[in-house]
């Protein structure tokens, strides 16, 4: 839950608690979290919102000329780093807003705040409970990380105990002690891949909650001298990292608004057109939900992943599932996001794509109750069941045609954003792959 | 004579690493051996070693780092190994469990005698630790029986002496701490 701190409370709570550094924390278009550390004697004029920086130092931000921008440290995001540090540190999340007072567009938080104002105009809070998967490998003798996991390190370390594991515990006490609900914590398929769920909350409060998370889990992991990655497909052949992201509405006194006791599935008006709405944008988000040339290794059969845009209350294989709970628990859980996603963006483009299905009543397509990945290509088109983009180019194309997620992310993201990809795309196809070589070279 | 302890060596020059190692080994420890910061946290984690001694010259997170999360995490106690101990050096040393370090070229007398020491400290040290931890919670858990048996006084308007054995019977009758049970009666209270 979020705290409700005024900024007396954040300056009265430092001071008591002896504070020394706070890290004003934001997140860039490509999801990394930036960092300005001020000392405490700076923290008033900060929470007065009087701290510049130079946003053209920043990734995908800005030009030259328009650099100098302002954060505003939310009080209620106030956190003080639980594990051991030379001085007591602490941190505040912060909105981006430009030398005239307005909120900068190229800010993801400033992004899914908007959405969240429309949903708001519509009657809805958007409630959102992500399950993170995430690779700990070792690192080799440099300090570097490597591919290597304590299920296959046996050669070196010659540990009884499994150091991932007690990583990973470590991580759940840190979160706890930061105020997370820790509601699952487990070694996954993979060797070395490991998951952490957290209690679902208000879409706003979950996106911090995962960058949060993830600074923890590779802070944890450093400490335990593991190597963290949230790269959605590390090695080729076993399950990649996703970010199944379990989703509903609720009116704004916190009624849940997918349910509907009457309904053959439970789920009311609002929750199939809302489904209709993601399946009809979902080839278009999916270029923010998987932003990376990485992510769609991960989407491919034969490993959990999603590939078909479908949906179903029975079995687990399709986009979307609606899990077995009704009530306030009923939810739509989209199983295509990985953890490389900016979560502010990805969660304000499923939100819009929801919130159009609503407003343009889209009806869902039928349930696909059977194994897709066990159909023929031509019973799928039958169906009419499509496939995701098969990669970020195609993923790129796709949002670019798509004017409702276009306007989710604001002109200044989608244009950088696509920059940015087209560039990597470039850089990516341009390379000799070892699987060529390995191919090609004797053959031909 | 066979000494007792488990001994982390770290360096990423192997040769000064093989010189302790073996120096060590013949004095019966039982040695480890890291070549980097990440590792030896590693070993420290499944070890728990006696006693870690460290090249300040590491590749990787750097020496310091490394040995404040192995003592911030009570994994065990790091020396410092150094050709160079500068003011600086000297300063950061004053925040170790043990103020002392070996010198580099290794000096085999100067080096066992430091081990040896070093294990002796640590283990007092550590014995005293858990002593003032014990001593810690006891007092914490003190205070709260003594905040809730003012309640539970007041509530049922009875003696000092009666509320505590009211409040003994009930903890014992539910199998919990008297802690436990003042920790439910203040929270309670708010």
């Amino acid at each position: 839950m979020r705290k409700r701190y005024s900024k007396e409370d954040v300056l009265k709570i430092s001071k008591d608690l002896g504070v020394e550094f706070i890290h004003l924390q934001f997140t860039d278009i490509f999801g990394v979290m930036k960092n300005v550390a001020i000392t405490i004697e700076q923290l008033e004029k900060a929470l007065n919102n009087e701290i510049m920086f130079d946003g053209s130092s920043i990734d995908g931000f800005v030009r030259i000329e328009e650099s100098d921008m302002y954060l505003r440290p939310d009080p209620s995001t106030f956190v003080i780093f639980p594990w051991a540090t030379q001085v007591r540190e602490a941190r505040l999340i912060c909105d981006i807003y430009d030398k005239n007072g307005n909120p900068f567009e190229g800010c993801p938080r400033n992004a899914l705040k908007r959405v969240l104002k429309e949903a708001e105009e519509m009657g809805y809070k958007f409630n959102v409970g992500p399950e993170c998967e995430f690779f700990l490998f070792y690192t080799d003798e440099k300090g570097n990380p490597s591919l290597v996991t304590h299920d296959n390190a046996g050669y070196f370390d010659l540990a009884p105990v499994d150091l991932g594991e007690s990583a990973r515990r470590d991580m759940v006490l840190t979160l706890k002690d930061m105020g997370f609900e820790i509601e699952a914590s487990h070694h996954e398929v993979a060797p070395g891949q490991h998951e952490i769920d957290f209690k679902y909350d208000d879409a706003l409060m979950t996106a911090d909650n995962i960058m949060t998370f993830k600074m923890v889990v590779r802070i944890i992991a450093q400490r335990h001298g593991l190597h963290a990655t949230f790269m959605p497909k590390p090695i080729a052949g076993i399950n990649g990292s996703g970010m199944h992201t379990n989703m509903s509405l609720a009116t704004l006194d916190g009624k849940n608004v997918f349910y509907d006791e009457n309904d053959e599935l439970g789920l009311s008006k609002v929750a199939y057109n809302f489904l209709g709405g993601l399946i009809k944008h979902s080839r278009a988000f999916t270029a923010i939900t998987n932003p990376t040339v990485n992510s769609y290794k991960r989407l491919v059969p034969g490993y959990e992943a999603p590939v078909y845009v479908a949906w179903s209350a029975s079995n687990r294989s399709p986009l979307i599932r609606v899990p077995a709970k009704r009530g306030n628990s009923t939810r739509l859980e989209l199983r295509s996001p990985d953890p490389s996603a900016n979560p502010y963006l990805a969660l304000a483009t499923i939100l819009k794509a929801g919130l159009d299905g609503i407003k343009k009543e889209i009806e869902p397509p039928t349930p696909v109750n059977g194994n897709i990945y066990n159909m023929s290509g031509k019973e799928r088109k039958e169906q009419g069941i499509l496939s995701l983009p098969s990669n970020i180019y195609e993923a790129v194309k796709e949002l670019s045609n798509d004017e409702i997620i276009k306007e989710a992310l604001g002109k200044h993201i989608y244009d950088r954003f696509v920059d940015a990809i087209e560039l990597e795309w470039k850089e990516y196809i341009t390379r000799v792959t070892q699987w060529e070589i390995d191919k090609y070279l004797t053959k031909f | 004579m066979i000494r007792q302890g488990i001994i982390v060596v770290v360096s990423s020059n192997d040769k000064i690493r093989n010189i302790i190692s073996g120096l060590l080994k013949k004095r019966g420890y039982s040695i480890y051996e890291a070549s980097d910061g990440a590792s030896a946290i590693r070993l420290a984690r499944s070890l728990k070693p006696h006693l870690v001694l460290m090249d300040f010259n590491l590749v990787g997170a750097g020496a310091y780092n490394t040995a404040r999360i192995i003592e911030d995490d009570n994994l065990s106690s790091v020396i410092f190994i150094t050709s160079n101990p500068n003011k600086n050096f000297i300063e950061l040393l004053k925040n170790m469990t043990i103020y002392a370090y070996i010198t580099i070229p290794i000096n085999p007398s100067q080096l066992y005698q430091i081990v040896e020491f070093s294990l002796i400290n640590s283990s007092k040290i550590k014995e005293l630790k858990i002593k003032v931890d014990k001593l810690e919670n006891k007092l914490r858990a003190r205070k709260k029986i003594e905040k809730a048996k003012g309640i539970i006084m007041r509530m049922y308007n009875i003696s000092e002496d009666e509320a505590y054995t009211y409040m003994r019977k009930k903890s014992m009758d539910r199998c919990i701490t008297m802690e436990q049970l003042a920790e439910e009666i203040l929270k309670d209270k708010n």
